[in-house]
């Protein structure tokens, strides 16, 4: 009698259970089925696209490897793949380094400071093609802001838009405008570094540098971890400043191709080319250097990354 | 409890069923990949008459319009000749509606054409005729051409030869646009002393250095930039009478005539300086503005098409014409220049093909081109048009009249449509600029490129 009595107890939880999981799934189905029919099923098409030659308009024609091979031995693909390197070496960790100081500099005490921190944020707001439109006038080498700066302090004034050697580093400088998020999320990683580690570091005679090093640092290191790893991810995938940038040139890799980068070139592949499967093979490598990279990140972040006062 | 687990089951079978909805929208997909393959077999003018003969209900409505879309690129504010084009037709006979649609670049013609879907007719640039037509996107016209005997020799031939992929005709050529002219700065030959235009590369190389002047270091004024408005990877050859591939697949785009193209343009860098051209030039004022550096005079001479200045190169305007200059040794290359059509083409799944190349044929018929002409103010592809006296004798269009004369010679030309142009074009360029930076000798350039793209035209040949 009781042993029946519990079994049935327990087949009704298991039923409410079960009905709990249905509901649920029913409530998140829109996300589910939008994740396979739009995400999952066009991730997995591109990995078979990779391994086929495909146009768009004929059948794709099974080649195996051929369009991994084709990539080793295309010296555009090195290329665009050094461009995108300098981008996210020098560029992301440059932004990190500004980010930090300016959320450390709007985090002091002064009058104003909400005004400020709006301020520094604003230029994040606008959007991608109308910040490059406006630093592509800004960087004018005849008549840019920039360059008569650099007159007037007799400074060597490049050509930005237009030397090769100087597209790119034009491009971090413009990059430095749309930190605006990093330095938020800065910001309240540092407000969130307890007061009392100051304190205690104060009473044993620490200097500002040695509770920077020594406090902050280790504090906001997950934060940083997460930002390093975002960017990372993003500059693999920088695309639209280095494209309205290179229209200035009339060509799609800007001068001598200096600004031809991964997914610039992934998109010149597939859409001016028609070379799908090229393409795809392009799009797996990213994903596997990306992967690596931010695999080697976490690795590396053991050493580095503290939570709650711990390694 | 029961009615409860039939809400359930109802909700699952729901919930099933938008997975199978979306599973037969990919199928969809797949299905329209197969349709390609037979398209290539019902590409037959009679199967697709058939076809529509069965779908209309012939006995009760002999006379059931049929319904065409004509994709093209212009948009709204230039879309005024061709719709005017489109509605003379509409008007003039009651079997066929056309309906344009404007602002269809390529890739919304791509999209639409590789997803099952295309437009009954539409009109594109001339370069993505090749690879399209090579992934069988494009119906070819050989069929129609020869069951109505279609004249093509009416065409301007250097407008009708890029309409050819492997040896077939895949689109019709609507107006070309030409670069055969030189434009210049009328007041800054004067202010020079120079009283005519240049006949030969040779005098034009003296002249821009005439016409360049200097503040110090900096220029101030530039006679000729060879890659102004951009590097032009086909002018140049064409006007030092190269080639880029010859009649056995291989790619001549290293030979001399080529070279020499790229070495003269070298020239300029060499005698204004590499970082004193860059610099200047990123100052001038934009094209086709008030501003444009040809208008001010920042700029004495350019390579010049018949959309350039409409108005400005009257003969009491601010700009000169001219021929564009020949090379001093090569006398017969006079009045060489390039061609750049727009074509006109029925994509391969197109639903009234028949109809489409109705229209098609209106709408290239040299009446129509030499209309099209007078409202869009462009050349005709058109060999009669070209002479028709409703152009050469307009006042209206005096501007365009040394571009109708000029058409006609036989030096002009263009870059030989083919599978891998995108390719060839890109690679083109991008050692053409090393050559004008001085990174490598214009030789290496055009060694390079052919070395690159060889194997793609070895490929498609096969």
């Amino acid at each position: 009698m009781a042993h029946s009595k519990l079994n049935t107890n327990m087949a009704g939880i298991r039923k409410r259970e079960r009905k709990a999981l249905l509901t649920g799934l029913l409530f998140t189905s829109p996300w589910i089925l939008g994740f396979l029919i739009f995400q999952a099923y066009p991730i997995l098409m591109s990995m078979y696209y990779s391994l086929t030659e495909y146009n768009l308009f004929s059948p794709p024609e099974w080649v195996g490897l051929k369009n991994y091979a084709k990539l080793f031995v295309d010296e555009k693909f090195y290329l665009s793949l050094y461009n995108t390197i300098f981008i996210v070496v020098f560029g992301l960790i440059p932004h990190l380094i500004f980010a930090l100081t300016m959320a450390l500099l709007l985090n002091t005490n002064v009058k104003g400071q909400a005004l400020y921190r709006t301020i520094y944020f604003l230029p994040t707001l606008v959007p991608a093609v109308a910040g490059s439109l406006l630093w592509m006038w800004l960087l004018n080498a005849q008549y840019g802001v920039i360059n008569q700066i650099l007159g007037y302090l007799g400074l060597y004034q490049p050509n930005w838009l237009v030397d090769a050697d100087w597209t790119k580093p034009a491009i971090v400088l413009m990059g430095f405008w749309g930190t605006g998020t990093t330095t938020v999320m800065y910001l309240a990683a540092l407000q969130d570094v307890p007061k009392v580690y100051y304190e205690a570091a104060s009473i044993d005679g620490a200097n500002l540098w040695r509770k920077f090093w020594h406090i902050t640092m280790p504090a906001i290191s997950p934060v940083t971890l997460f930002l390093l790893i975002m960017g990372l991810i993003d500059g693999f995938q920088y695309f639209t400043q280095g494209f309205i940038f290179a229209e200035a040139s009339q060509s799609i890799g800007g001068p001598e191709n200096s600004l031809l980068f991964y997914a610039i070139y992934l998109y010149q592949v597939a859409f001016s080319f028609l070379n799908m499967g090229h393409a795809s093979a392009m799009a797996w490598m990213l994903f596997v250097f990306v992967l690596a990279l931010t695999l080697l990140i976490f690795k590396t972040s053991a050493k580095w990354v503290y939570y709650g006062g711990e390694k | 409890m029961k009615l409860k687990a039939l809400h359930l089951m109802l909700t699952l079978v729901f919930a099933v069923s938008v997975v199978l909805a979306g599973c037969s929208g990919g199928t969809g997909g797949s299905q329209g990949n197969s349709g390609t393959q037979t398209s290539g077999n019902t590409n037959s003018s009679s199967n697709s008459n058939t076809s529509t003969n069965t779908n209309t209900p012939a006995p009760e409505k002999p006379k059931e319009k049929v319904k065409i879309t004509f994709w093209h690129v212009w948009s709204d504010k230039d879309s005024g000749p061709i719709n005017e084009r489109v509605a003379a037709f509409n008007e003039m006979q009651d079997e066929i509606i056309v309906e344009a649609l404007g602002n269809q670049d390529a890739t919304k013609q791509l999209t639409a054409i590789s997803g099952g879907n295309p437009p009954d007719i539409a009109l594109t640039y001339w370069n993505n005729i090749g690879p399209w037509a090579d992934a069988g996107a494009v119906l070819s016209l050989e069929e129609f051409i020869a069951r109505d005997n279609y004249d093509l020799a009416q065409y301007v031939p250097a407008a009708l030869e890029r309409m050819v992929v492997n040896g077939e005709h895949y689109a019709l050529p609507l107006s070309m646009s030409m670069a055969s002219t030189l434009m210049y700065n009328k007041k800054a030959f004067a202010d020079a002393g120079i009283t005519a235009p240049p006949e030969t590369l040779e005098q034009m190389f003296e002249y821009a250095k005439q016409l360049t002047k200097r503040d110090g270091s900096n220029i101030t004024q530039i006679g000729f930039i060879p890659d102004y408005p951009w590097i032009d990877n086909v002018f140049w050859p064409v006007i030092f009478g190269g080639s880029w591939v010859d009649e056995n697949g291989k790619l001549t785009a290293n030979q001399p005539a080529n070279v020499a193209s790229i070495a003269y343009q070298r020239k300029f860098y060499e005698e204004f300086g590499d970082d004193q051209i860059a610099k200047f030039r990123s100052g001038m004022g934009q094209r086709g503005t008030p501003q444009d550096p040809l208008l001010t005079g920042q700029l004495a001479m350019m390579i010049g098409w018949e959309y350039n200045f409409a108005e400005e190169r009257a003969d009491d305007g601010p700009i000169g014409i001219a021929p564009f200059p020949y090379p001093e040794a090569n006398p017969e290359l006079k009045g060489g220049g390039m061609v750049s059509p727009r074509a006109v083409f029925i994509p391969a799944k197109a639903k009234n093909a028949d109809a489409a190349w109705e229209f098609m044929k209106y709408l290239l018929g040299v009446d129509s081109q030499v209309e099209f002409a007078i409202a869009s103010k462009t050349i005709p592809s058109v060999l009669p048009a070209l002479d028709d006296e409703r152009l050469t004798k307009n006042e209206a269009m005096k501007t365009m009249w040394d571009f109708y004369e000029r058409a006609k010679s036989e030096n002009l030309q263009g870059f030989p449509n083919s599978t891998y142009i995108n390719e060839y074009l890109q690679a083109l360029s991008e050692e053409t600029e090393k050559a004008l930076k001085g990174t490598i000798s214009a030789q290496e350039a055009m060694d390079n490129v052919v070395k690159k793209i060889q194997p793609l035209a070895d490929e498609a040949n096969k």
